[in-house]
């Protein structure tokens, strides 16, 4: 129920005048000077020499062109085509006036599918505290960067029962640029917790005589996280150790990788490089939270 | 050249104290890719740090230590596993043989240590 004036709602108009010509039924429809197509001949009101046409039987429709049932004759007169308009064109609604109700469930189905990642520039619809604001796919769920990964290029030697930093000069992969000189410094605004991880190939130099075998993560020059493993009576000749924390860092906190190892003979050990895979390995990269 | 590590083993000894990884911690921080191996940590209660040529005064000592150390672990490889010599052991003794003595005598004239 309205007060007033109910409001339209479709899409009404009425066609410029049509001159009729002897002995010709079609004629086309314009809008100021534009060829509009109706929806069908019952979307139409037709006027000819004061009588209402009956639609689909007095005239018909095929696009912009309506055809009478016979040919008009000179002295006829049509008085009016009126469109009644696509009735669901309702133009352009209000500001707040298209509720979720209003919406097809397909309003996203419905639309072409994007068939590979997205840009980082793409955006999204999301509601902020209940406002819908656009946002950047890259500002969506984070990355894990800073990352960085690097293993040994050749063999490394330990001397017996001493915590010796261990080198990785072979770096696969460092997003930032914080890994060099065999540390890697957390970059400026990249303060968090980072997963740092690793494997270290320990060998003795000879015969099977490995004792003890550590290897630590240090956080400026401090142990953060140790893992020791004692041989026992195995005592091999060739033993890997891996290791992995979630450190909390700041930004220009560096990490460093140390490993002792004490062999029975009191010799100088190794810190493999394997000839296939990573071997001996160490890296980092910030965890989403 | 005798480690860091056996030098300083030496020296702990040589003054009636044994190694302990709670008093004494050794560290090589591979400044510019170079090895240089140092005492980081020295809490021996009466005995003080050793200096450089405290030090330096056990590598004959040391490399004979790591010598023997080597011998000793060749030998323990030689003399086989402990099941191996059980059986060598059980046999002598029920057939009144020696080959477990015979193969330890063996093992130690092979590796004899300096």
């Amino acid at each position: 129920m309205y007060i007033g004036k109910t409001p339209t709602v479709g899409n009404f108009q009425v066609c410029d005048a049509i001159s009729v010509v002897n002995g010709q039924a079609a004629y086309t429809l314009q809008v100021g000077g534009a060829n509009v197509a109706p929806e069908s001949a019952n979307h139409m009101l037709v006027s000819l020499n004061g009588i209402l046409q009956k639609p689909g039987s007095s005239f018909t429709i095929s696009g912009s062109t309506m055809t009478f049932a016979s040919n008009l004759a000179t002295g006829d007169v049509i008085d009016f085509v009126q469109i009644l308009g696509n009735v669901l064109d309702i133009g352009q609604p209000s500001d707040d006036t298209v509720t979720a109700a209003k919406l097809n469930n397909d309003v996203i189905s419905g639309q072409t599918a994007l068939t590979s990642a997205p840009a980082d520039t793409d955006e999204l619809l999301i509601s902020d505290a209940g406002t819908i604001k656009r946002i950047d796919v890259s500002l969506v769920g984070g990355k894990n960067t800073p990352a960085f990964l690097a293993k040994k290029s050749s063999n490394q030697t330990i001397s017996d029962n001493t915590a010796t930093k261990v080198t990785f000069a072979g770096e696969e992969y460092d997003t930032n640029s914080a890994y060099a000189s065999d540390k890697f410094t957390v970059p400026s605004g990249e303060a968090g917790k980072y997963t740092i991880y690793g494997n270290l190939q320990l060998q003795a130099n000879g015969g099977n005589d490995l004792e003890t075998g550590e290897a630590s993560i240090r956080i400026n020059g401090s142990e953060a996280h140790v893992v020791a493993n004692k041989f026992g009576s195995n005592e091999p000749v060739k033993q890997g150790i891996s290791f992995m924390a979630t450190i909390a860092l700041s930004v220009s906190d560096y990490v460093e990788i140390y490993a002792k190892i004490n062999s029975e003979a009191n010799a100088d050990c190794f810190v493999r490089q394997e000839t296939s895979g990573l071997g001996s390995y160490f890296g980092a990269y910030k965890i989403i939270t | 050249m005798a480690s860091l590590f056996t030098k300083t083993k030496l020296y702990i000894e040589a003054n009636s104290k044994t190694w302990d990884d709670a008093k004494v911690s050794l560290q090589d921080d591979m400044v510019d890719g170079v090895s240089s191996p140092y005492i980081k940590i020295w809490n021996y209660d009466g005995l003080a740090k050793p200096t450089a040529e405290q030090i330096a005064s056990y590598e004959t000592a040391g490399n004979a230590a790591e010598a023997n150390a080597a011998i000793d672990a060749t030998r323990r490889t030689q003399y086989l596993s402990w099941q191996q010599q059980m059986e060598m052991i059980y046999k002598d003794q029920k057939n009144g043989t020696t080959t477990f003595k015979d193969h330890c005598d063996k093992v130690r004239s092979d590796n004899p240590k300096g």
